[in-house]
């Protein structure tokens, strides 16, 4: 069987218009096969910066940019790539498997209009890369090249500084923390039966030139380390992910952070045996502080993608300036929260990485733009055009997502429901970005009976509609917290990776699909 | 002159083999795509690539490794040779990792599994893309209720690709096959700012098997309608029927628990139960990897081995796990394959409206909106969308509504099985009418 066409299936029935958010299986989160079951991914070993890491020079960034105009084009762009992708992976007590994978390419996009004409090419030669041009070229049909100007670097300051390569981090490095996840987790309760652990990094070199003269550069690493572990007692088995993941080098996966995951994994796990069935009903619904930011990433975040609002095709769509929650909710996606999981130095088409505020004391004041949107609307760009890799024109996506503190206590939030869900751990969610219903699944959480928590409940689905949903926020908690890893985020075929954060919320109304009373 | 995938694909095994590898499989997989998607009236995009991929895995010394590169040049992979074999020996060493028993290899299916279409590839232009991208606009713009339409988005897409594995232990085996896809996504006009989305695709491995882009455009299209004014229903336990485009969904969920690493991790509720009932009588599921033309049919699976049909819960009983060769080495038991090829569920009697009529009143569902199973105790919630049903025939939308319960219940609640397999998918479902499930809503 080819291994991509499931996944194309899989896409092609969630159509354009779904997003959908996991958590991520590597490092960057590709959507591949889990990477130590293979999958396909590419290779080459330039070493070395910027220029010299891809053998392209200016006189042929140039050649190529020219070439993908002659047909007529308004902008053209080469986007080159060098990741590096490794894991390592622990099952019962033994770390015995590894995965490997060198991806070298270039993306080369035209646009027309707003039409995009896009090729890719893995082959960094003048002829592959004059080829790719041309095709790309195609999205136009009549008049002349146009001028390159003189390419002019564009500076910033890291956010995320690489002193330290992963490349540099041999496994034997490595092969300690994962054996001591494993020994923490086992060695928090003797229910845990199975623990899985994985340490996976990526580097990314990418640079982009187009024929505005803009030339930017930037190298993107990437750790992640994810515990998995399964109690037992009798018959029954409960399992419980956690993970820590930033754009972080190998010092600060220190074996205190990584034995803390492990115990947290194993800590949920056994807490689900006392779990009664999750409520079925609409009900008040209590989000508790950190990775519960899904909901604006699902409820709001993809709705205010401006490509969708440019086609007229997101519940958001013509509503900038309008109220559309409680003062007291102000949503910002920032590219800009050093090493955490989306931040960024400059997005996928060279832009600077920016603060955007989303919603502002309930107003909503600006969509998240690419080139090709922020050109529709006549507004500046926000930073936010990003690409899974150089296989993809850059489309506009979400970076951190999150609530900033508002005033409430939220032990006093927690008090003022009679009868209700604490929302505490999650897993995926989905969003139909154009009716604006979408879903975060509930891993865990509490029941909230006359103020108090009470019993553990676990795996129920969370469903409303975003912007009803956003008019139910009526009390907003003192305590921020951002997620402690973040996910990796699917549409238009690509994955990315990105983390959100909310302080506790009080929700009025959500519906929650338990099967309890 | 290129080599061909199966020297490529030797030329790495060998390469590992002389660096000290004991056992190596490569994958060496090469595919060109072309896409047009079009929106409103216009060209949105064209896409073309051409990829080399080469998969390896690699057995050293008891220790195992799987890498991948692009970069096939002798000098490149050298390095690349040298680089993953000494990250291997850095590892554990595990005793249940091997390539598969050489006697797995023999037997392969020699015949036409319908995945190449020679002529049908090389004849698709750049123009025929554009016109039938186009076509399905103008399709779904003349389909009823078009005056709600906001946007419509197509595409037309097709590729070409060949594949060769080699174990160094005696397999070799080639792959190649062609698929062309055509899509529809419509948008339209609701209340409260809503734009809810229909979308629908026809795939096939041979181009003439691909339906024109009216059926696929209105259907699209009839799709969004359809869930224009929707809303949740009152929580309760009602009967249902899923559709079939969307039935896959619960027949990937019910085989999740079902996959190697599930089961020897005791992460699967089906652990232990081989032999047992699992699910209604009605419910008859096999592995069927060389159906003609079938999007996950092959004549060797993923580690080399030979493919065959397999039962896998047959009248409710559990036959078989998918097992790759390490897992099944953990367990004890006969490898069988790693992961689905085609899903087959024997047919019933009735279609869609029949099955709609055998229910009388009760849930039709269209969509599964995110939700998810836990495959360690059954648990499942899954979002929906779909219509409320009285005396078998829709009356009105459903939206934000939730439909949860665990495996072995639900499926022990499976009615009946409709004669309408969903046609562009590997998991060929029909749909499927449940007694009374528990749904939330308002």
């Amino acid at each position: 069987m080819h291994p991509k066409l499931d996944r194309r299936a899989f896409l092609s029935r969630l159509g354009a218009g779904a997003a959908l958010f996991m958590l991520p299986a590597s490092a960057r989160g590709g959507w591949g096969r889990a990477a130590l079951d293979g999958g396909r991914a590419l290779s080459a070993l330039p070493s070395g910066d910027g220029f010299d890491r891809f053998g392209v020079g200016t006189t042929l960034l140039r050649r190529t940019l020219d070439r993908a105009l002659a047909r007529g084009g308004d902008f053209a762009e080469v986007y080159l790539e060098h990741a590096v992708d490794r894991s390592l992976g622990l099952e019962d007590g033994i770390v015995n498997r590894a995965y490997a994978s060198v991806a070298l390419g270039a993306g080369i996009r035209v646009l027309k209009g707003d039409a995009t004409g896009y090729a890719y090419t893995e082959d960094l030669s003048e002829r592959a890369l004059l080829a790719a041009a041309t095709t790309a070229a195609a999205v136009a049909d009549a008049g002349v090249g146009a001028d390159i100007g003189p390419f002019v670097a564009t500076p910033y300051e890291s956010r995320y500084p690489v002193t330290v390569p992963w490349s540099a981090i041999g496994v034997d490095r490595k092969v300690p923390l994962v054996q001591a996840a494993d020994a923490a987790a086992r060695a928090h309760d003797p229910r845990i039966a199975r623990v899985s652990v994985s340490f996976s990094d990526s580097s990314s070199s990418i640079l982009v030139a187009n024929s505005e003269g803009m030339l930017a550069e930037d190298n993107r690493p990437m750790g992640l380390v994810s515990v998995t572990c399964v109690a037992r007692t009798g018959n029954r088995s409960e399992t419980a992910v956690r993970f820590l993941s930033g754009r972080e080098e190998f010092s600060w996966f220190t074996p205190e952070r990584v034995t803390t995951v492990a115990r947290e994994a194993a800590t949920r796990a056994v807490r689900l045996f006392d779990a009664v069935p999750a409520p079925a009903g609409e009900m008040p619904v209590v989000l508790a502080a950190g990775s519960s930011g899904i909901l604006l990433h699902e409820a709001i975040g993809h709705g205010m993608e401006a490509d969708f609002n440019r086609k007229g095709t997101s519940v958001y769509s013509g509503r900038i300036g309008q109220k559309i929650a409680a003062p007291e909710v102000t949503i910002v996606d920032d590219g800009t929260m050093g090493r955490t999981r989306g931040s960024l130095n400059i997005d996928d088409e060279g832009t600077p990485a920016q603060r955007t505020l989303l919603v502002e004391n309930g107003i909503l004041r600006s969509y998240l733009h690419d080139r090709i949107s922020a050109a529709f609307y006549g507004v500046a760009r926000t930073g936010s055009g990003r690409r899974e890799s150089f296989r993809f024109p850059p489309v506009p996506r979400m970076r951190n997502t999150y609530m900033p503190a508002g005033s409430r206590d939220p032990e006093e939030i927690i008090a003022s429901v009679a009868r209700g869900l604490y929302a505490e751990e999650f897993s995926n969610g989905q969003v139909d970005i154009g009716g604006g219903d979408f879903t975060f699944y509930l891993r865990s959480g509490r029941l909230i009976e006359n103020g108090k928590l009470t019993a553990v409940v676990k795996d129920a689905n969370l469903i409303g509609n975003g912007p009803r949903v956003l008019e139910r926020i009526d009390l907003v908690g003192s305590d921020f917290a951002m997620a402690e890893g973040g996910g990796s985020c699917g549409k238009d075929g690509q994955s990315v990776p990105v983390s959100f954060g909310l302080p506790t919320v009080r929700v009025s109304a959500i519906t929650v699909g338990g099967r309890g009373a | 002159m290129k080599n061909s995938a199966r020297d490529s694909a030797w030329a790495a095994v060998r390469g590992a083999l002389a660096r000290g590898t004991q056992g190596a499989r490569a994958v060496l997989t090469r595919e060109r795509e072309s896409s047009v998607e079009w929106r409103d009236g216009k060209l949105d995009r064209l896409r073309e690539s051409t990829s080399v991929g080469l998969n390896l895995s690699l057995f050293v010394d008891g220790r195992f490794s799987t890498h991948d590169t692009s970069d096939l040049r002798p000098e490149a992979l050298g390095t690349f040779l040298d680089e993953a074999v000494a990250m291997t020996r850095l590892l554990e060493t595990d005793p249940y990792r091997s390539l598969p028993d050489p006697r797995r290899y023999e037997g392969l299916f020699t015949g036409d599994l319908g995945l190449y279409d020679g002529p049908g590839s090389a004849a698709v232009t750049a123009p025929d893309r554009r016109a039938q991208a186009q076509a399905l606009e103008d399709a779904a713009r003349s389909s009823p209720g078009a005056d709600r339409i906001i946007s419509v988005t197509t595409n037309s897409s097709d590729s070409t690709w060949e594949s060769a594995l080699v174990n160094s232990n005696g397999m070799e085996g080639e792959t190649r096959g062609t698929y062309f896809s055509l899509g529809c996504t419509t948008s339209v006009r609701d209340e409260e700012n809503r734009r809810p989305r229909g979308g629908w695709y026809a795939a096939a491995h041979r181009r003439d098997r691909l339906p024109g882009p009216e059926p696929v455009a209105r259907e699209a299209t009839r799709r969004a309608l359809l869930a224009v004014g929707a809303k949740p229903e009152t929580s309760g336990r009602y009967p249902c029927v899923v559709e079939n485009m969307t039935a896959g969904r619960l027949i990937r969920d019910l085989t999740g628990p079902l996959m190697g690493n599930a089961v020897q991790q005791q992460r699967s509720i089906f652990a232990g139960k081989i032999g047992q009932v699992v699910t209604s009588p009605v419910l008859t599921l096999r592995d069927e990897p060389h159906l003609a033309g079938g999007f996950g049919s092959g004549a060797y699976d993923d580690e080399g081995m030979a493919t065959q049909a397999r039962p896998v819960i047959e009248r409710g009983v559990l036959h078989n796990y998918y097992l790759s060769v390490y897992y099944g080495a953990k367990l004890r038991m006969p490898a069988t394959t790693a992961a689905p090829s085609n899903l087959v569920i024997t047919l019933g009697e009735r279609d869609l409206a029949g099955l709609l009529q055998a229910m009388g009143t009760g849930i039709l569902i269209t969509g599964f909106v995110g939700g998810n199973s836990n495959t360690a105790t059954g648990d499942f919630s899954l979002g929906i969308r779909g219509q409320w049903i009285e005396n078998g025939v829709p009356v009105r939308p459903l939206a934000e509504m939730n439909l949860a319960g665990n495996l072995l219940d639900t499926w022990s609640l499976l009615a009946e099985t409709g004669s309408d397999p969903h046609p562009y998918s590997s998991v060929r479902v029909p749909s499927l009418r449940f007694d009374a499930l528990q749904f939330s809503g308002t």
